[in-house]
């Protein structure tokens, strides 16, 4: 078996190119990309920690399979709610949508 | 009834008249003088029927009659007030209530009760004549009533109480009473007219000259008070211990004994009252008031209350020879200083005026040698021939004045002054264009007042000391005879040289007025006046003549000894040790005899030639002006008095130290306030307050830049906190 | 009639307060039955006043008619009320001298109803002090008289009446802290306020005792708080030199306002002295009575001779009282220096008798001022002249008035001014002596006002057309009649108040 902490490398790298997508990319729907790549790697997490802690468990499985569903609708809530910035404001960069400042 | 309830009734008439006028009777002049005159009538009576029963009681001075009641309490005991009639105050009463009454009664006619209100008249100011119109048209000026005709008999009640009280005392605080009740008279009454500026400020003058005297006397009255427990006279006078007491205790003032001091005290209030030497300038200034009201107070009542006063208090007086040497030169130098002045001067009451000052001198004199009885003599003779000698003087001015008014007729009348418009009703009165009481002014006024020139040439022979037919003679005789006697050398010239001027001046009065030929038309026209003035002259005159029979001394060569010298026995058994009379000598009736006989005749002589004050050669100015005695106290006294007050003591004092000091606390404060304010207030306390408010707005002005809207910058702020705080927790707080 | 006995002070106390609430809640406009409800009520607390000399026996020791509410129980502090001799004399005075007062202020049209309920009130702040035996009552009381004083200088007075009604709070109420403090410390030392304890207690202490930790021995302490006490009533009395607030506060105020200051507020003070700071204070007293004589006739020279250097009319009657209650602390201040001689004994006779005359002449002086002004509108005496041919009734009442004042034998003024001279003569000699300068001088003021005002060649000015005179009228007439009335009574028989003030004296002092 490979050590488990190639797997958590491979979670914290994902997760960190994921936020440094979030917090980076102009396009709002690449920050959505940036927020799944920061789910999945929260998955790889749990998975890895259930595959080598307690694989009779289920709670893991359970855990990821409702980060699956959460992220599904997050995204659904996410990409309906961008459409609908465009729609008014004709623009999907984030940097543009500063309506709620000083 | 009681001589006791007599006593305590004597003044109340003239005091109910008083009231009765001022509340009651004020507008009608009939009942006022009515009123007036029965009330001084009837305290004559009173004092007559208590005057003869004194005459009755043997031993007057041991068994007076005498009455008192408490007053108000002091401590334990009360405080005493009652009357007494002992034999000085018997002879007293008797010649106060004539004099009393006759003013009243002249006092009608002298005020011109009948005759018309005046055309220009106004309350305040004397009369100046009303025109009339007889049956043929001619217009005359006749004298007009006093507009204030009513007031003066209410006055006049009101001082009669104050002297019958001051009279009828047992003590010293119901004559002090009396006293400043005929002061405040004596104020009102020389400032009857009130509207001519000299008679108000003679008022003032006055009532301000006697209160020295006054203040002093209080002190004088509160101490023996205080030494003896008692202020009235039988319980000091008769109580060994007291006296004894008195005469023994020492005072720190100049060595005087209690007594010495006392007396000193008492006696300052007498020169006030009894214009005395160095306070006699309120005298002569007291000529403003009507003429009663100076026969009134300068003859018959209120100076002779101050020389009573002193003849009361003889014995404690006599315990202290250095009071009676005090008051020896007092009177003695009054005397002369006085009878100087009097030479000089032109108006006829003034001269009269000084003539006061003079005899009271002598009275005031004789006090001081000791002649309890010469003293009491002169002043009983002294009120009578002196009342007689003002009245006359008033009946003479009334007389030049119907002379004036006569010949302001004729000229309103004569062509030049008749329908030119600016005398038609013009409210000026019309101009005195004369003075009707200046003695050059006058002559020849024998003819025209025969009755006031007998009654006045007997009022001045007896002033003068006109042998053996006047009461002034025996008077003044007895006062020379008892300083040369008891060997006073310095008194018997000085007063004997004030007596020689005495005679002078009085013949140069009666020359100037009476006699030789009339010097003015208004003399010319000069009338006699009516009755209610003559018959008080008449009445007067009797007394001036016969009432020096009732003291001829027993050794007097010839005369003596035919009738008892009654006065001497009757007055002096007052005091407990009876004086003796002097021993006779020639030397003081020669002198008497010399003075009087020599002032008359020179006198005579010399003014029957003298037209006017231009040829008097005795009007020498420090004479005239009274050895600038007014200037002189006007300097030394008043204005510094007015100073003292108004700039020293209300300006420098009052507003500026202490109201300064009050203002530098108010500003004080108010700086202090301001202080406060400025540097705490504002800055510290209001700073931090509006510190607060400002600085969080400050500081959220400050971070709102931070609210950008953009999300992604919210979210590395997240990120970045979370590893600050992580690091924190995992580094510095992981113990 | 039970009740009235027993409530007989409280009544007295209250009712002009009741009567100003009443006058509270009637209409503004009714200015005639404004006025007339509070003359008539005012008359109550006289009419009780004479029915409580009638009752009182002046043979017997200590306080009559004596209540005591409870109020501050916590402190110790009650309502106790009181009347001796002393306080019963005041008490006549200030219910005899408010009627006339009101009686006086019936020209007043303007804000009559508080006019009228501020008086009322004051009435009863001065009845207060003069009937509390609870020394914070008397505060209390002393305290509550200055505010409707006040107001009346500052809303019905003269030009200047803001800086002298704002001098006369400020400088009286300074005065008072002093006296407050003293207050407070018997308070604090005995637990109670009331006066008789303190009075027995307070003497007991021995000078050299200790004030609890401290090394501060009494006699230092009971020194300051004679002078405390001392400063306080000598602003109120006035004694030179903290008198400066007189003339400007009686010039100023309104008629009838000057009459109760004058009558009645100054006396104050010195019931202050005769009630609290010589049975309290003796010791101190007696040390430095020659101190308090000093400043007693500097009050009566220099007040004298102020008001002689005055132009405006209604200023010399104010220093001419600063001259007379001069008079009044001479007397007490020989009372302080022999203590129980038969000559303190007439000090203090004169002083209270001097303290009630002054109270009926001042009154009567500063009326018949406001009667000139009223005519006039100017105090200015050069103004005046000859007036006496215009209004001889009121020339008359003025020079009867003034005779008073100045001490003429025969009105009431000379009873109480002898006796005040006899009684400190022997003890006081020099300071007597000198004060007889100030006697003097008030002949000469007395004088000067009435040459100015009614003597001399008339002014035409006042003669004729709208500036012409009016006589007195018949309102002015019935306030002076009671005044001339009693003065002249106590001028010729003294016995029936002197008599009451002689027992009081000899058995408090």
């Amino acid at each position: 078996m490979i050590p488990l902490s190639w797997f958590l490398f491979l979670s914290a790298a994902l997760f960190s190119i994921g936020l440094f997508g979030v917090l980076a990319r102009k396009n709002a729907i690449a920050i959505l990309l940036g927020i799944e790549l920061m789910l999945n790697a929260v998955n790889i997490n749990l998975v890895s920690f259930w595959r080598y802690n307690d694989p009779s468990r289920i709670d893991g499985q359970v855990f990821t399979v409702i980060v699956f569903a959460v992220a599904a609708a997050e995204v659904a809530v996410g990409l309906a709610l961008i459409i609908s910035v465009y729609r008014h404001r004709n623009t999907v960069v984030a940097d543009e949508i500063d309506l709620m400042k000083w | 009834m009681t001589t006791e309830t007599l006593l305590w009734l004597i003044p109340l008439p003239p005091v109910l008249a008083f009231f009765l006028i001022v509340i009651f009777t004020n507008k009608n002049r009939a009942l006022s003088h009515t009123i007036g005159v029965g009330a001084a009538a009837l305290s004559w009576l009173g004092s007559m029927i208590v005057f003869a029963r004194a005459l009755g009681v043997h031993e007057l001075g041991k068994t007076p009659f005498q009455s008192t009641f408490n007053w108000f309490p002091t401590g334990a005991a009360w405080f005493k007030v009652g009357v007494l009639i002992d034999p000085l105050g018997a002879a007293v009463l008797f010649f106060v209530a004539i004099t009393i009454f006759m003013i009243f009664l002249y006092s009608v006619g002298y005020h011109n009760y009948g005759q018309p209100a005046g055309d220009h008249d106004r309350k305040g100011l004397p009369p100046h004549g009303a025109t009339v119109t007889d049956e043929h048209g001619h217009a005359h000026v006749v004298p007009s009533i006093e507009p204030m005709y009513s007031r003066f008999f209410a006055f006049l009640g009101l001082f009669a109480f104050g002297m019958y009280v001051l009279v009828l005392s047992d003590n010293l605080l119901t004559l002090f009473v009396g006293w400043e009740i005929m002061g405040l008279c004596s104020y009102l009454l020389i400032g009857f007219w009130y509207g001519k500026p000299s008679a108000r400020d003679a008022a003032v003058k006055a009532f301000m000259t006697t209160r020295v005297g006054d203040v002093f006397m209080l002190l004088g009255i509160a101490y023996l008070y205080s030494a003896t427990g008692t202020l009235s006279f039988r319980e000091i006078f008769n109580n060994a211990g007291f006296m004894q007491a008195l005469a023994t205790t020492a005072t720190p003032i100049l060595g005087l004994s209690a007594a010495g001091l006392i007396g000193l005290l008492l006696f300052i209030g007498t020169i006030g009252k009894s214009a005395q030497w160095p306070l006699h300038i309120w005298l002569p200034d007291a000529m403003e008031g009507p003429t009663p009201v100076s026969a009134m107070i300068h003859a018959a009542t209120m100076v002779s209350a101050g020389v009573y006063m002193v003849i009361r208090m003889f014995p404690l007086l006599s315990l202290d020879p250095r009071t009676m040497t005090v008051v020896a030169f007092i009177g003695t130098f009054t005397a002369i200083f006085a009878a100087t002045i009097a030479v000089a001067q032109n108006d006829i009451k003034r001269v009269l005026a000084y003539s006061t000052i003079s005899q009271l001198g002598f009275m005031i004199a004789a006090l001081g040698i000791g002649a309890y009885v010469a003293a009491a003599f002169h002043l009983i003779t002294h009120a009578f021939f002196k009342a007689l000698l003002f009245l006359g003087s008033g009946s003479v001015i009334h007389g030049m004045e119907h002379g004036v008014l006569h010949v302001q007729g004729e000229h309103a009348g004569s062509p030049q002054h008749a329908g030119s418009p600016q005398h038609a009703g013009s409210p000026q009165p019309p101009q005195q264009h004369i003075d009707p009481q200046d003695m050059f002014n006058m002559g020849g006024l024998r003819k025209k007042m025969p009755i006031t020139f007998w009654t006045f040439l007997i009022g001045g022979f007896a002033l003068s000391g006109f042998p053996l037919v006047t009461t002034g003679f025996w008077s003044k005789d007895e006062i020379l005879a008892d300083a040369w006697g008891h060997g006073h050398l310095a008194v018997f010239i000085t007063l004997a040289v004030a007596a020689f001027m005495t005679a002078f001046y009085t013949m140069r009065q009666i020359t100037l007025t009476f006699l030789g030929e009339p010097r003015t038309k208004e003399a010319e026209h000069a009338q006699e006046t009516p009755w209610t003035m003559t018959v008080p002259l008449m009445v007067l005159a009797f007394f001036a003549v016969t009432y020096g029979w009732v003291g001829i001394p027993e050794h007097f060569p010839g005369l003596g000894g035919l009738v008892p010298n009654w006065f001497h026995d009757f007055v002096g058994h007052t005091l407990a040790h009876v004086p003796e009379a002097p021993a006779f000598s020639w030397v003081p009736l020669l002198t008497s005899l010399g003075v009087a006989l020599g002032g008359l005749f020179f006198g005579w002589l010399y003014y029957r030639n003298v037209k006017s004050a231009k040829e008097d050669v005795f009007q020498i100015p420090v004479l005239k002006n009274k050895w600038y005695f007014d200037e002189a106290y006007n300097f030394l006294f008043i204005k510094p008095a007015y100073w003292f007050s108004e700039t020293f003591v209300y300006k420098w004092m009052d507003q500026w130290l202490i109201d300064g000091i009050l203002h530098s606390f108010g500003k004080a404060t108010q700086g202090l306030g301001a202080a406060i304010r400025k540097y705490i207030d504002v800055i510290v306390v209001n700073g931090f307050g509006d510190l607060v408010g400002y600085g969080t707005k400050d500081v959220g002005q400050g971070l709102r830049p931070m609210q950008t809207g953009r999300v992604q910058q919210y979210m590395l702020a997240a990120l970045l906190t979370v590893i600050v705080v992580g690091a924190i927790l995992t580094f510095f707080l992981a113990a | 009639m039970d009740f009235l006995n027993t409530h007989l002070l409280s009544l007295i106390l209250f009712i002009p307060s009741l009567a100003a609430l009443v006058i509270l809640f009637l209409p503004s406009e009714e200015h005639k039955f404004i006025r007339w409800t509070a003359f008539l009520a005012s008359l109550i607390p006289f009419g009780l006043s004479v029915y409580l000399w009638i009752q009182f026996n002046p043979d017997l020791a200590g306080y009559q008619f004596e209540v005591k509410y409870a109020w501050y129980d916590a402190i110790a502090s009650s309502l106790h009320l009181g009347v001796d001799g002393l306080s019963l004399t005041m008490v006549l005075l200030t219910t005899f001298l408010t009627p006339l007062a009101l009686l006086a202020s019936f020209n007043i049209s303007d804000r009559v109803k508080a006019y009228m309920m501020l008086f009322l009130f004051l009435e009863t702040g001065m009845l207060g002090v003069f009937l509390a035996i609870d020394l914070l009552a008397f505060f209390i009381f002393w305290e509550i008289g200055l505010v409707p004083m006040y107001f009346l200088i500052n809303q019905w007075g003269s030009a200047n009446r803001n800086y002298a009604s704002l001098k006369f709070m400020i400088y009286t109420m300074g005065g008072s802290l002093g006296l407050l403090l003293g207050i407070q410390l018997f308070g604090v030392l005995f637990q109670t306020f009331d006066l008789a304890e303190i009075v027995a207690k307070w003497n007991m202490i021995s000078p050299n005792a200790t004030f609890g930790e401290t090394t501060i021995t009494f006699a230092t302490i009971k020194t300051v708080a004679f002078w405390a006490f001392v400063v306080a009533f000598a602003i109120k009395v006035p004694i030179w030199p903290f008198h400066t607030w007189l003339p400007d506060a009686h010039t100023e105020a309104p008629t009838a306002g000057s009459m109760i200051l004058a009558g009645i507020l100054l006396k104050l003070g010195a019931y202050g002295f005769l009630r609290l700071v010589l049975p309290l204070y003796p010791e101190q007293a007696q040390y430095f009575s020659g101190a308090l004589a000093f400043l007693a006739v500097a009050a009566i020279v220099f007040g004298a001779l102020a008001s002689y250097g005055q132009t405006d009319f209604k200023r010399l009657v104010a220093y001419s009282s600063v001259n007379h209650m001069g008079f009044v602390l001479l007397g007490v201040a020989a009372a302080a220096r022999a203590v129980g001689t038969l000559d303190a004994t007439i000090a203090l006779n004169g002083a209270v008798l001097q303290m009630f005359n002054h109270g009926l002449s001042a009154a009567g002086m500063f009326f018949l001022v406001g009667v000139i002004y009223e005519r006039t509108h100017t105090r200015d005496l050069s103004k005046y002249g000859g007036l006496f041919t215009l209004i001889p009734v009121y020339g008359g009442i003025l020079i009867f008035t003034s005779m008073s004042s100045l001490g003429l034998p025969g009105l009431n003024g000379f009873i109480s001014e002898f006796l005040v001279v006899r009684g400190s003569w022997p003890i006081l000699t020099v300071y007597t002596a000198i004060a007889m300068l100030g006697l003097f001088f008030t002949g000469a003021y007395i004088l000067k006002a009435i040459k100015n005002v009614l003597h001399g060649p008339l002014n035409e000015h006042w003669a004729q057309g709208e500036h012409k005179l009016t006589e007195i009228n018949t309102r002015e007439i019935l306030v002076m009649v009671p005044l001339m009335a009693l003065i002249l009574v106590i001028g010729v028989y003294p016995a029936w108040i002197l008599d009451v003030i002689n027992k009081a004296m000899v058995m408090l002092f």
